[in-house]
């Protein structure tokens, strides 16, 4: 039963798009009925799956095992679904956050509402599959498969300024994604493997020198860099998000992003460890740059939706930091990653819900124009300082524990590059100042002209609903980060094996600190 | 009732009444109010319980594993000793009578839901830092406490300067936390726990601690406690209702982080470098809070600047090595500072939330309790001997002379001097003279909501929280110390009294209770008579503008604005609008995505695309030879 | 001196020679399309060629094959010229360039 759930979340969304898309006269009641259906079923099946995951079942931390019989055989491509302890939560923040954006997508008047569906179906069958498919090669077509969509919403019902943006993202993208395509091929075609699928690939990869090992890794680490935003090939990011329908925001910032570094973990760290101790140092400083770099650029945005979306960016630095801990030997840093994509996903996903409600209310994204909102929508308000709260780093959210469990895990920096961890801490005050300097624009203060103008409503259902859905997720994690720390922490044990030799233990301890 | 589930309800019960406010009872009147205040009486009474319920000496630990990854395992555990006992009775009892005050406060509040969530919360996160028992839990605590003053201080969110305040406190609170992070994590990585029980029998005293460590982990605490030089919030967050500052002020916040001093300093994670740095910083801070409390009209911005002025007491008390005298400082001024505070509250409620001092006056007869709570607890701040702040305020002057640091005693006595003067003029300002304004003439004494609290806070504990020290010992098996749990006592008593002793061996013990005197009387006598000449403005800004202005003036807050304006702003706009969008965006990635079409796209025309059939027919020949050279020579 | 196989290839790939020659140098469509014609006669006496070497039959058979074919496809290619004459005036393949670009 369950190893049948996991394809079909992945296929319940793939033919309701094809319904939709091929379907152009299907009544639009019938459509978002069905639509609505497409999106509910992969949370609800993700949500299943994550809570029924058990790590210790299998030999190999996978569960839900299934082939499919698609691929190419000859080269040991073959379409294999499964979920381990790093991917079950993150498959299941993909479905929440794709009911997330459904919903928004369904109270929203758009033109063709039935194509526009139909692609964020397809977008989100796509962002699923990358989670759960175990073969590398599949890992890249379901990328592919998700961004397809993704250019074409933008370009059909994106903002000001689409083509350019579209354009511009599309060839970012794609160069990535075929850097990393031929980092993975590099690696098949070294290691002499006959299969895509990782365990095999690990296998095969066991004997490879840590030269070539460092070559596969570059590739890797700079194609999916691309694809995550890593400081300096960012710049496709930030406009690509503000000027695509908030749906698809949502999606490509909260879900599709964390492909990258997704495949940097369950590709790069696991397969090879040595190759991403070779570039440690790099994805240290470039991290560095998204954090602090980066972070200023956030500081002075004055658009909100561009400012989210930079701050998405920004965030993103601290994940290649935990990436970068590895190279220590400890897979603390690795678990903290997977629990700030978790929880990233879900609080980026819930400031675009909560910008776009602002949109609404006030007819722009200018925050000099905005001022004391809160009076008049003050749930919005509330729940957009909670957003806040949440991707500042309090505790009491997920993100909290992602960002603590990363600097933990770089303790052992402070003795030989404390500046580096210095730097890295700074982000914890740039988050504050653009964050809340954000909150107070748009909602404190005394009610600016464009308030005053502006219809006299609170956040509606439709939004609400959205926003609550991932405010809770955010919350739960927060109060038992163990829904997400128990199997990543069981799929790290994994990883221990493949660990770079460890440098420098405390070996302190307090008992025998003289 | 066990310690497990004692502890489980300290925490579960404030969190709870958030909850539920901030989910149901928003637009309710009296719903989040009677919700909060059974969450503060559940405190009250759970940890009175467990307090009396306790010999004092076995520190009663429970300890949870709430998640793990890798080698970080992190742990939820709860730890009442020695310190955490006065600590979570003083913090109890304050904020239960400030939860009682603010129903009468804000009863005229539109945003009572948002306000006591607020309280609840902020009640959960410092009862979480007193029980934690590892630094990381205490970091946990600490940003909520960070995130629970911002809520509050933003309370009045339609206006401007609340809006700041808020965004200040909590930015300048980050900036301490950067440091008192990278403590942690140097401690942690540099002796492998953050546990307090672990990091105490490890007896790290004297065995060449890192310097730094200490340094760091003092970040937190001054972000939080607002020393020098962040301690710029502290006035600003006066723009929160006055329970609110109530509350920061005496119970919650600013304790976090002397608390946490005392809780670091008893496990020996001060180098003596360290211990120097918050000596002479506590010293100075207190000396200069205390003469800028003289530059203020305004009444909560006054008690600001002395609450500036005490914590640089505790700090400087932690610097000399005494802990102990830290945290009885701490928990002595938690109940006169909360009943100025209250009282100043009072006043301001009855004056129609007029808060200009120099436009009050003459509320002595109309607002008899509150100035009754205000006298009692002003002369105990002002260390009148036998009052509870007595016995605190001058161990610390004591301290510093038995030490022989004469410098900070200097600076000390300069403070204790600026005590006096402040408490004389406010007291002068506020009840003494004629009525300065209508309000202040159809001033009456508030409801019993508001005096119960001033009576209990500032008439019964302002006057008498120290006397268990005026006994040696509580009797054996008794369990209460005066009007303090007697297993709460032991800490503080032990570290009075043998300051005391080594005091009363150098002849020091009447010498000092003389010199406390004295400037209490000059303190006093010189600002009733001078204050009295000029009714209706400040007699010093009349007398001399140019002094008032140098006191009056933000010199910090004005030097981190132009940093914050013309450095952080401009580097940031340098940064995004040059580096990254010209340079990097549009130079590089723009001009390689342009170029590489427009430098091909010439080349491909030119040769390639010439539309001639021929040329075409050429390409596939000289394709096919190329084939063939290809087969034949590979 | 006898004919034989070396004899036909050398002839049919001086044909060829020229036949592509033509091609490539001729700007005239229906020089080209001779040209071209030339080239198809070549390879089919190129096939003629191995079939009388190989004394078997199918080389031949295919060379009607290419006859057949070769005469339909001469109709279409000049009736296609033809056109291309009445719309645009000329044959002369340099002046034919609207596939630039």
């Amino acid at each position: 039963m369950n190893s049948l759930l996991l394809p079909l979340a992945i296929f319940v969304p793939l033919i309701a798009g094809t319904i939709l898309l091929a379907g152009r006269c299907v009544p639009t009641a019938l459509a978002k009925g069905l639509a609505a259906f497409a999106f509910l079923f992969p949370a609800v099946s993700g949500i299943l799956l994550w809570y029924g995951f058990d790590a210790s079942a299998t030999a190999d931390g996978f569960n839900y095992v299934t082939t499919l019989p698609v691929g190419i055989k000859d080269l040991g491509i073959a379409l294999t679904l499964g979920l381990n302890g790093l991917s079950a939560p993150l498959f299941a923040m993909a479905g929440i956050v794709g009911v997330a954006a459904g919903i928004q997508a369904l109270s929203t008047e758009v033109e063709q509402p039935n194509r526009y569906l139909g692609l964020l179906l397809f977008m989100l069958s796509g962002l699923l599959g990358l989670f759960a498919s175990m073969d590398a090669a599949f890992f890249y077509f379901f990328h592919e498969f998700a961004f397809l969509p993704t250019f074409i919403l933008m370009l059909r019902w994106g903002g000001h300024g689409r083509y350019a943006t579209a354009v511009f993202m599309a060839v970012f993208l794609t160069l990535g994604a075929m850097i990393s395509l031929a980092g993975i091929i590099y690696l098949y075609n070294t290691t002499g493997a006959t299969s895509f699928n990782i365990l095999k690939l690990k296998e095969a990869a066991a004997t490879l020198d840590a030269t070539s090992q460092s070559s596969i890794f570059g590739f890797l680490l700079f194609g999916l860099g691309t694809l995550v935003s890593l400081f300096p090939f960012h710049s496709w990011a930030p406009e690509g998000y503000a000027v695509a329908p908030t749906p698809v925001s949502m999606l490509h910032a909260g879900v599709l992003k964390k492909f990258g570094l997704f495949g940097l973990i369950q590709i790069g760290a696991f397969i090879l460890p040595e190759g991403l101790k070779a570039w440690a140092p790099w994805m240290l400083w470039l991290g560095l740059g998204n954090i602090v770099l980066l972070g200023l650029v956030t500081m002075v945005q004055r658009d909100l939706k561009l400012l989210v979306s930079w701050s998405s960016v920004a965030h993103m630095g601290a994940c290649f930091l935990g990436i970068a801990a590895f190279a220590s030997g400890k897979v603390t840093g690795l678990g903290g990653v997977a629990v700030m994509m978790f929880a990233h996903g879900l609080s980026v996903a819930l400031l675009f819900v909560l910008t776009q409600a602002v949109f609404k209310r006030t007819g722009t994204f200018v925050m000099a124009d905005m001022g004391g909102l809160a009076t008049k929508a003050p749930v919005l308000a509330a729940l957009f300082v909670a957003a806040t709260m949440a991707s500042v780093g309090l505790p009491g959210f997920a993100n909290f524990w992602g960002e603590l469990t990363i600097f933990a895990s770089l303790a052992h920096l402070v003795k030989s590059q404390p500046w580096v961890l210095v730097a890295a801490l700074t982000g914890i005050i740039i988050s504050a100042i653009y964050g809340l300097r954000a909150a107070a624009a748009v909602f404190f203060g005394p009610e600016s002209e464009t308030v005053k103008a502006a219809p006299a409503r609170d956040i509606a259902f439709g939004e609400r609903l959205a926003a609550g859905v991932l405010l809770v997720a955010l919350v739960a994690v927060g109060f038992v980060p163990s829904l997400v720390t128990k199997p990543v922490d069981a799929a790290l044990e994994k990883f221990k094996t493949a660990a770079p030799a460890a440098i420098v233990e405390p070996a302190v301890t307090a008992a025998n600190a003289e | 009732m066990t310690p497990e589930t004692a502890f489980q309800t300290l925490l579960g019960a404030p969190l709870a009444a958030a909850a539920i406010s901030a989910l149901f009872f928003r637009r309710s009147r009296w719903g989040a109010p009677v919700l909060s205040l059974a969450a503060a009486g559940t405190i009250l009474w759970v940890s009175l319980q467990l307090l009396l319920g306790w010999d004092g000496h076995e520190a009663l630990h429970t300890s949870y594993t709430w998640f793990k990854l890798g080698d970080l395992e992190f742990k939820l555990g709860f730890l009442l000793d020695k310190t955490a006992a006065p600590m979570l009775f003083t913090v109890s009892f304050v904020a239960f009578f400030i939860h009682v005050f603010s129903i009468g406060y804000m009863d005229d509040d539109s945003a009572r839901g948002r306000f006591f969530a607020g309280l609840s919360i902020f009640m959960f996160s410092i009862v979480g830092i007193v029980l934690a028992d590892n630094l990381f839990m205490t970091f946990v605590f600490w940003e909520l406490v960070g995130f629970s003053s911002y809520m509050l201080i933003a309370h009045y969110f339609d206006k401007d300067y609340a809006a700041a305040a808020s965004k200040k406190a909590f930015i300048t609170n980050r900036v301490g936390d950067l440091g008192f992070l990278l403590g942690i994590l140097w401690c942690w990585s540099h002796y492998g726990t953050v546990d307090f029980q672990v990091l105490e029998n490890a007896k790290l005293a004297g065995s060449g601690v890192p310097a730094a460590i200490g340094l760091l982990l003092m970040c937190g605490f001054i972000g939080k406690s607002a020393q020098f030089p962040l301690h710029v919030w502290l006035t600003d967050a006066m723009a929160g209702p006055t329970p609110v500052s109530a509350l920061i002020h005496a119970a919650t916040m600013v304790a976090a982080g002397v608390y946490l001093m005392v809780k670091l300093s008893v496990c020996g994670l001060f180098a003596p470098v360290a211990l120097d740095v918050m000596l002479w910083s506590g010293a100075g801070l207190a000396a200069l809070g205390g003469l800028c409390a003289l530059g203020q009209t305004d009444i909560k911005k006054s008690l600001a600047y002395s609450t500036l002025s005490h914590l640089g007491f505790m700090g400087a008390a932690v610097g000399l090595g005494r802990p102990e005298i830290a945290l009885l400082h701490m928990s002595m001024h938690a109940f006169f500072k909360a009943t100025l505070f209250l009282c100043s509250g009072s006043v301001i409620h009855a004056c129609h939330h007029e808060q200009d001092m120099t436009r009050m006056g003459g509320l002595l007869k109309k607002m008899p309790v509150t100035a009754a709570a205000f006298a009692i607890s002003g002369l105990s701040i002002c260390a009148f001997p036998y009052f509870a702040g007595w016995y605190s305020k001058d161990m610390i002057l004591t301290a510093a002379l038995v030490n022989g640091n004469y410098g900070a005693f200097a600076l000390l006595a300069i403070a204790a001097l600026g005590t006096a003067l402040y408490i004389g003029r406010m007291f002068r300002l506020v009840f003494l003279g004629n009525a300065n304004s209508d309000e202040a003439g159809h001033a009456h004494e508030s409801n019993a909501w508001m005096t119960i609290p001033l009576v209990v806070l500032g008439i019964v504990f302002s006057l008498g929280a120290g006397w268990f020290l005026s006994g040696t010992h509580a009797a054996e098996g008794a369990r209460m110390n005066g009007l303090f749990p007697a297993s709460a006592t032991e800490f503080l008593a032990h570290g009075y009294h043998e300051l005391h002793h080594t005091a009363a061996e150098k002849g020091l013990v009447l010498p000092m209770l003389a010199l406390g005197v004295i400037i209490l009387v000059v303190g006093l006598g010189a600002t009733l008579s001078f204050y009295k000449k000029t009714p209706g403005d400040d007699a010093l800004r009349v007398k001399s503008p140019k002094l008032y202005a140098a006191l009056e003036r933000r010199w910090f807050d004005n030097a981190y604005d132009w940093y914050i304006a013309n450095v952080q702003q401009r580097v940031a706009e340098f940064y995004a609008f040059f580096v990254d969008k010209f340079l990097l965006e549009g130079l590089t990635i723009r001009a390689i995505f342009a170029g590489i079409p427009a430098v091909g796209g010439i080349l491909v025309r030119r040769f390639l695309f010439t539309g001639r059939m021929s040329d075409y027919a050429a390409f596939f020949v000289f394709g096919v030879i190329l084939y063939f050279l290809y087969s034949v020579v590979l | 001196m006898p004919v034989g196989i070396l004899h036909h290839l050398v002839l049919a790939g001086v044909l060829f020679a020229i036949g592509l020659t033509g091609v490539l140098v001729r700007r005239n469509l229906i020089a080209v399309y001779m040209s071209l014609e030339l080239m198809l006669t070549a390879c089919t006496l190129g096939l003629v060629a191995f079939s009388k070497q190989n004394n078997a039959m199918d080389g031949n058979l295919f060379v009607f094959f290419i006859i057949t074919v070769a005469a339909a496809e001469v109709a279409v290619g000049l009736a296609l010229i033809v056109a291309l004459f009445r719309k645009r005036g000329t044959v002369r393949s340099d002046e034919l360039t609207s596939l630039k670009n």
